[in-house]
């Protein structure tokens, strides 16, 4: 006897409201279908009837986890119509800020994971080390979330102390391979939980045209860091984790190895940062009328936005499409034909964002 | 970006793209292309977007998303299809005709989220959806939620204001004493 299963808006299992309705037969899911748009709050609008400055404040609360991304991408697409040159050494903060970011959300996800198939001991693991990014992140910014880091130009305060950062950063990597990297793709419960669940192949990865880690655990090589290089990618260098197994696991895997490179585009950027000013222009920016379209890669993938200006106060038109817009319709090919008791830690292996889908 | 760097970077892309910028011209209803900042960006106001979204389909390129920008003046839209073959960003910009363009959701996933939305917030019809459900709508709410605030022009200061920029112009009055 068939019947429906309605996981969300509201539920344990989810982070944030958005909902999965699946169809089973017994145990097995036969389709299902997704539903977002529960905390919708039109920062799209809004963004067009605030100052420039002000949209950065307000941009940077597109999410709570990747806030750094969205603020950073739409100074880029403001600086990319104002032809503003970025000093080298705001580009090699922002891109300490940005991976650190990364670190951060890739390790709260990777806790959630853990706490979804029940490895409680796992979970305080990853959230002790998680704790070092905060205390880094919050030594440079201020701030544990919403860094307030980036400004049209720019950024806004100077890691005067570089070195101070790094034994952070040697915990960070002692951790990861010595206790998150093992123990996710050795140990046998974590194994048993991830291992062919939530298959997402490559033609499927194509056809739902997904991002970010959810593409590279299915075999595509794609990484804006890599393909269309912003920031201080080219001169550090940057190698893209690429899995062909497209499950949950390969999801684990392409994340976790991706923290390590993190760690040393960080360590490298920290021991080559170069001298110079934080900001390219003083006072507040004058964009003229123009428009861009840019791209960066969040640590859920790419993150694409579109704005315009017709060389007034406030953007014309700021469009924002996060990474999670795209991965989370790639839910329902994953969970066919999954048990019920799957669904839970496969869509979590998307790593969705609902608030960055909705905005 | 000066006229003549313009002018040697369409030129460069070409170079580089020959076959990029060939497709894009041969989409029917594709008028002019261009490279400007950073991406290339094709105007096509009567653009026939299924011819478009074949040709791009051929190529490999993906698309990224589609934004709206609906005309204060009319029921009209600018619709921008934005793809991505994964070094460089393909803008192609239209119009919709009566409110409406016809739908890639058919043969491209990607295209249907972003149609769902347009449809909920600027009422652009994408007429051979094959499930043109609200998306971040509410059920009961009507479509074009945004139009009407989007088109308003915004009335913002340059400059930042913040309530702790400038003191109260009186002082708080003091609190009535206790007898």
């Amino acid at each position: 006897m068939p019947y429906s299963f309605p996981l969300g808006p509201y539920h344990p299992a989810l982070e944030e409201p958005f909902k999965v309705k699946v169809q089973c037969r017994g145990e097995v899911i036969e389709s299902a279908t997704v539903e977002v748009g529960f905390s919708y709050r039109g920062i799209e609008l809004l963004a067009q009837k605030r100052n420039w400055v002000e949209v950065i404040t307000l941009i940077e609360r597109v999410c709570g986890i990747c806030s750094n991304t969205h603020a950073m991408t739409f100074c880029m697409a403001a600086e990319t119509i104002a032809g503003i040159e970025l000093p080298k050494r705001a580009a090699h903060i922002r891109t300490i800020i940005a991976e650190l970011e990364r670190l951060h959300s890739h390790l709260l996800w990777a806790g959630v994971g853990a706490e979804d198939i029940g490895f409680h001991s796992l979970f305080m693991e990853v959230f002790t080390l998680r704790e070092r990014v905060m205390d880094t992140l919050e030594a440079i910014s201020g701030n544990r979330v919403n860094y307030g880091m980036n400004c049209i130009g720019g950024v806004l305060r100077d890691i005067p102390d570089p070195a101070a950062h790094l034994p952070a950063l040697d915990a960070l990597a002692k951790g990861l391979g010595e206790i998150v990297i093992p123990t996710f793709t050795q140990n046998p419960t974590a194994l048993a939980r991830t291992r062919g669940v939530g298959r997402l192949s490559r033609e499927q990865a194509v056809e739902w045209a997904v991002v970010g880690p959810v593409a590279r655990a299915s075999g595509l090589d794609i990484d804006v860091r890599k393909d269309q290089p912003y920031l201080s990618y080219a001169d550090l260098g940057f190698e893209s984790v690429v899995r062909p197994e497209g499950d949950v696991q390969a999801r684990v895997v392409v994340r976790a190895l991706e923290m390590m490179e993190s760690v040393r585009l960080i360590r490298e950027a920290l021991l080559s940062l170069p001298p110079g000013p934080l900001r390219a222009t003083q006072g507040l920016p004058e964009i003229p009328a123009g428009e861009a379209t840019i791209r960066t890669e969040a640590p859920r993938g790419e993150a694409f936005y579109y704005v315009a200006s017709e060389g007034g106060a406030s953007p014309a038109r700021v469009k924002i499409r996060t990474p999670s817009f795209v991965n989370i319709p790639a839910i329902e090919p994953m969970v066919m034909g999954q048990t019920l008791a799957d669904l839970s830690i496969i869509q979590a292996s998307v790593d969705p964002c609902i608030s960055c889908t909705d905005r | 970006m000066t006229a003549d760097t313009m002018t040697a970077d369409i030129e460069s892309t070409e170079r580089a793209f020959p076959r990029l910028t060939e497709a894009l011209r041969a989409i029917p209803g594709v008028r002019s292309v261009a490279a400007r900042n950073g991406a290339l960006w094709a105007d096509a106001p009567l653009l026939d977007v299924e011819a478009m979204a074949a040709a791009m389909a051929a190529l490999g390129i993906r698309l990224g998303t589609v934004t709206a920008i609906p005309h204060p003046d009319s029921a009209e839209s600018t619709v921008i299809y934005h793809y991505i073959d994964e070094h460089r960003i393909i803008n192609v910009k239209t119009c919709t005709r009566n409110g409406a363009l016809a739908s890639l959701a058919p043969s491209v996933r990607a295209a249907s989220w972003a149609e769902r939305e347009i449809r909920d917030l600027f009422a652009v019809e994408f007429p051979g959806h094959p499930n043109p459900v609200p998306l971040i709508r509410p059920e009961g709410i009507d479509t074009a939620t945004l139009r009407e605030a989007m088109c308003r022009p915004a009335t913002v200061a340059r400059k930042p204001s913040s309530p702790l920029a400038s003191p109260p112009a009186s002082p708080p009055a003091p609190p009535p004493a206790r007898s």
